[in-house]
């Protein structure tokens, strides 16, 4: 696989780094992104507050509005793309979501079932009772 | 003004502490005055201190690692005639002493002799082996070491002012909360961790980096020696998992400064949080360790069998489900603490998947033996002695992640020797390999064999004369960190260990004359080759100790083992050909950020531990003024002129030359 895929090492980018652009597409990329986010978070806070949407609703309308916010920041500040000089970036961020849903989904389960099996001694009583 | 600091703070009325530090305190004194009647000072500020050469850094790593292991190794002494004379009596350690002497042995082995060692030898081979100039980032490498210099010095600063934790090495809360520990130990030990960790953090970036973005012509990832991926597999982990230790020590910090509620018993606190974090940490951790120590092997295996490493590609594979398994097995360290059968089975059974790919690696190494023609060199002995030992800690290990099993063997003496098994038999095995492997390398001259079998052989035999005792009084029910005891049955044990611990001290005294003797006799060892042991990677293709830019051309790569096949291209082809161009090579200038960083780190970390609020504020304004003095620099590059590369070049290429005709008129 290696040898047809030859492209020398190093000749990928660094994080943020974007050869081809010009400065006016740079800035433009960020006031984009700055509209975005600031668009996105106005939603939010108008959404919370608001009765014009059925209540239940309210929760997952955030949550997709949270997410779409980690978008926005990655693709315009960040700069994670889909091209061939991305892998790393792209493969450091799957890493990272691993770790993160690994650690944070396990210490969740781990802490439901330890609240659950080993309550403090005076709940322990009460239910011998 | 020197918040809780007085004279109190010296322990007047111990004399071991006071007399192990006047030791230390007149041996460093003897060096630092040796130094300066010598006039070695500026050189070694100009060339050590303010050094940004990566192969400086790793020596400087592993020079600290050895000093800390010295240290950690008498506190291992000290526990072991403790637990022989203290049956039905107190022994020679009051117990708050003894408490204190387990855990900084558990701290400075990990996170001062482990840590550094590894880091120092990937500091060290890793740009050579990817045919590069430099890491990433040079100077935040020096900043690396000095800040974890600065944790080692805190740590022993513990010794003679105030006190270190007596919680064990992993400062467990409610008994590391301020209500239950009081002194200042447990702020050494976190403060200490805090710092040392930047500097891993910092290692951990620079190298990822390193392997990701700094490779030569040809060398794309499958090309990579097995040393370079299990350095990015470990670094990976390290940036990856110690944000989780810094964080957890932060929530003990605030509990222990300000008042919060993190973990304490009360308020809502939650002891068993911590657990579960520190682990969350402490497993990938030991995979942070052991991983490199897998790469050191692979290379050493495969150079001393003459043969290229067998199954590269599942070797490869291996390591990196080790570093992704490693994120789902942590719950196995407090399998006691209760959380019920549905989630002890699934942590036991990735804990017992985890030795799959492991187990994979031995077998390669084995098949990599496999026909090859093996020099039993002492390189090759730890790796041998490593397979050995490993395998039984490993089966230990698995033994231990049977949750029915490890509700007996938890705490016990039998987890003692387990992690020491694979620790031990396992990571300093590596680090002592690689040690003998890349020593010539980084210095021009190999080390003496008769003094590095010697150190083998009893550092083999003492570890098990150690060990396998304390099995089995783990077995017999000993439990772990015991000041006394009353139990007959375990008295034998504890002596047959404590004269293992002997032969083990053997082992170390070997291992210093070893170095000594090879000084002496430096002309008589001197490696003008650059390649002593036929090696396979690019670090063999330059000169030892190489040139400060490392190759005076960017080796162009065409397969794995990228120097055995130059050198097999050479023996067909005639090594005669045009005299190559050479060009201006750019190297990073040497700058002081890093020690001046780690003084300020140092003072700051002090005052903290002291409560001494003003001095914080200097420690915090100087470090800070610091990273804008470098950030705000000008040059930071210097030139070495074409001319002058081509000099050095040409004596190696003489050197070598001369040595190959000889070979060939032999």
């Amino acid at each position: 696989m290696s040898d047809q895929t030859h492209m020398p090492a190093g000749h990928d980018l660094a994080p943020g780094d974007e050869e081809q652009h010009s400065v006016g597409a740079r800035i433009l990329g960020y006031v984009v992104g700055v509209v975005l986010a600031l668009l996105l978070t106005a939603t939010s806070f108008f959404i919370a507050g608001t009765d014009l949407v059925w209540q239940p609703s309210i929760p997952v309308a955030l949550i997709v509005l949270a997410i779409a916010q980690m978008g926005v920041h990655l693709v315009f500040f960040l700069h994670i793309t889909t091209g061939p000089d991305n892998t790393n970036n792209v493969l450091a961020l799957a890493f990272g979501l691993l770790v993160v849903f690994l650690v944070v989904g396990g210490t969740v389960w781990i802490m439901g079932h330890l609240n659950a099996n080993m309550p403090p001694m005076d709940q322990i009583m009460q239910m011998r009772r | 003004m020197l918040g809780k600091l007085d004279w109190s703070a010296i322990p007047f009325d111990q004399p071991i502490p006071l007399i192990a530090g006047a030791v230390v305190l007149v041996g460093i004194l003897a060096v630092l005055i040796w130094v300066v009647v010598k006039g070695h000072l500026p050189y070694l500020w100009h060339e050590w201190i303010t050094s940004v050469d990566h192969k400086r850094i790793g020596v400087m790593y592993i020079l600290l690692a050895s000093v800390m292991l010295l240290r950690g190794g008498s506190d291992a002494i000290m526990m072991r005639i403790q637990q022989a004379v203290a049956y039905q009596s107190q022994g020679y350690l009051p117990p708050e002493h003894y408490n204190q002497i387990f855990s900084a042995h558990g701290t400075i082995m990990i996170f001062f002799v482990a840590m550094p060692f590894v880091i120092g030898l990937m500091n060290l081979v890793v740009p050579l082996q990817l045919g590069v100039r430099d890491v990433a980032f040079p100077t935040l490498n020096s900043v690396g070491f000095w800040l974890t210099a600065t944790g080692a010095l805190l740590v022993n600063l513990s010794l003679v002012i105030g006190e270190f934790a007596r919680t064990g090495w992993l400062a467990f809360p409610p008994l590391s909360e301020l209500s239950y520990s009081p002194g200042v130990g447990v702020d050494y030990y976190a403060w200490s961790l805090q710092i040392s960790g930047v500097g891993t953090l910092v290692a951990g970036i620079n190298l990822v980096t390193t392997v990701l973005k700094l490779r030569t012509k040809g060398m794309n990832y499958l090309r990579m020696p097995m040393f370079c991926w299990t350095t990015l597999a470990s670094n990976l982990l390290i940036v990856a998992a110690f944000p989780i230790l810094t964080a957890t020590l932060a929530m003990l910090l605030l509990d222990r400064y300000l008042g919060f509620h993190f973990f304490t018993n009360e308020a809502g606190g939650n002891v068993m949080m911590f657990m579960n974090l520190i682990w969350a940490w402490g497993h990938p951790e030991v995979y942070i360790l052991v991983l490199p120590a897998f790469g050191i092997f692979s290379e050493v295996v495969s150079t001393f069998s003459g043969k290229a490493l067998f199954g590269y590609r599942s070797m490869v594979l291996a390591t990196m489900a080790i570093c992704i398994i490693s994120f789902m097995v942590w719950l196995h360290h407090f399998f006691t603490m209760g959380a019920g059968p549905d989630v002890n089975a699934i942590f036991g059974i990735a804990s017992m998947i985890i030795a799959i790919p492991t187990g994979v690696k031995i077998y390669n190494w084995l098949f990599t033996m496999y026909g090859g023609r093996i020099r039993f060199e002492t390189p090759m002995l730890w790796s041998i002695g490593f397979m050995v030992t490993f395998i039984v800690g490993g089966l230990t290990g698995v033994l231990l992640a049977v949750p029915p099993a490890d509700f007996m063997l938890h705490n016990s003496m039998f987890l003692v020797a387990h992690f020491h098994n694979v620790i031990i038999g396992g990571v300093l095995f590596g680090a002592f390999a690689g040690f003998e492997y890349w020593f010539p390398k980084a210095f021009g001259f190999r080390l003496d064999e008769r003094w590095g079998k010697l150190a083998f052989w009893f550092t083999f035999l003492g570890f098990f004369i150690t060990f396998v005792p304390l099995y089995i009084a783990g077995m017999l029910g000993m439990t772990r960190r015991m000041q006394h005891y009353d139990v007959a049955a375990w008295r034998p044990w504890m002596i047959v260990a404590a004269v293992g611990m002997a032969v083990l001290t053997i082992g170390v005294i070997c291992q210093i004359m070893q170095i000594v003797v090879s000084i002496r006799n430096r002309e008589a060892l001197r490696d003008r080759t650059g390649d002593p042991w036929d090696g396979r990677s690019l670090e063999w293709a330059t000169s030892s100790p190489p040139p400060v830019f490392n190759f005076a051309f960017d080796p162009d790569v065409r397969g794995e083992d990228a120097y055995w096949d130059l050198k097999a291209h050479a023996k067909r082809q005639s090594l005669e050909h045009e005299p190559p161009e050479y060009h201006d090579i750019e190297m990073p200038r040497n700058s002081p950020t890093g020690f001046v960083c780690a003084f300020f780190a140092t003072i700051m970390g002090f005052a903290l531990i002291w409560h001494i609020w003003w001095m914080v504020i200097l420690g915090g304004l100087g470090a800070w003024a610091t990273f804008v003095v470098f950030a705000w620099r000008d040059h930071d590059e210097y030139v070495i002129p074409a001319d002058e590369v081509a000099r050095i070049d040409r004596v190696s290429i003489e050197d070598r030359r001369n040595l190959v005709s000889m070979a060939g008129s032999v």
